[in-house]
């Protein structure tokens, strides 16, 4: 059986996942972060810390 | 992250390792959304397949004062995980690698045809979904996988997860 209106439901998340696939690499690594830091509230695990990214080099001319 | 691939990328110049790639959940990253995971997973050739093909890096790492968190050496602070490529198809996915940039820093990373042919060949739920993922984002090139499918035996895989591909 076929449900129009989940099919519509389904249909928006695989465009947001293709949207959030589109994102440059250094924001989707900032995401992660994200979801390591709302993970970090639930899972208190030994080696699962949030990572601690460097700030952005800039060159100085 | 950067700082810990500038090291990797200086141990493949040193020939500590003979080639790498980035694997797991940051390969899979840079392909399609982003997925939660705690370590940089590095596929590596060994320079001498021998008894411990991870010693070379440890001492080297020791030898920076890097220590390690369980399976995984704390590089420059970051999580890093290296994994000796344990099968063909892993072999051929850090000799075919592909180069991905960080801010300023350049680094070789698993192609995503590799990347969901690993996910099929190691066959969890995780992984499944992973190639599931790939295939929706668009990012495979599918002659390329089938070629790899074929040579590697795991074509059935791939029919077996699309046949049954209920998930949305």
């Amino acid at each position: 059986m076929k449900s129009k209106s989940a099919d519509t439901v389904f249909e928006r998340k695989r465009e947001r996942r293709r949207l959030l696939a589109k994102l440059p690499f250094e924001k989707k690594i900032e995401i992660v972060v994200e979801l390591q830091r709302a993970a970090a509230g639930i899972r208190k695990e030994a080696g699962r810390k949030p990572w601690v990214l460097e700030r952005p080099e800039r060159t100085v001319r | 992250m950067e700082k810990a691939l500038r090291v990797i990328e200086e141990m493949a110049r040193l020939g500590i390792i003979k080639a790498y790639a980035i694997g797991g959940g940051i390969a899979a990253t840079y392909y399609i959304e982003p997925v939660l995971t705690y370590d940089l997973d590095i596929f590596f050739i060994p320079p001498r397949e021998g008894l411990d093909e991870l010693a070379p890096i440890y001492e080297f790492a020791r030898g920076r004062g890097y220590v390690d968190q369980a399976e995984a050496l704390l590089i420059e602070g970051f999580p890093v995980q290296f994994i000796p490529a344990y099968n063909d198809l892993v072999r051929e996915a850090v000799a075919e690698a592909a180069t991905l940039k960080y801010r300023d820093t350049e680094a070789k990373v698993v192609k995503a045809e590799f990347l969901a042919a690993i996910a099929l060949q190691t066959g969890r739920a995780k992984d499944r979904e992973r190639v599931a993922r790939l295939l929706e984002a668009d990012v495979i090139d599918r002659a390329l996988l089938a070629r790899i499918l074929e040579t590697h035996g795991l074509k059935g895989r791939l029919e077996k997860l699309e046949g049954g591909a209920g998930e949305k």
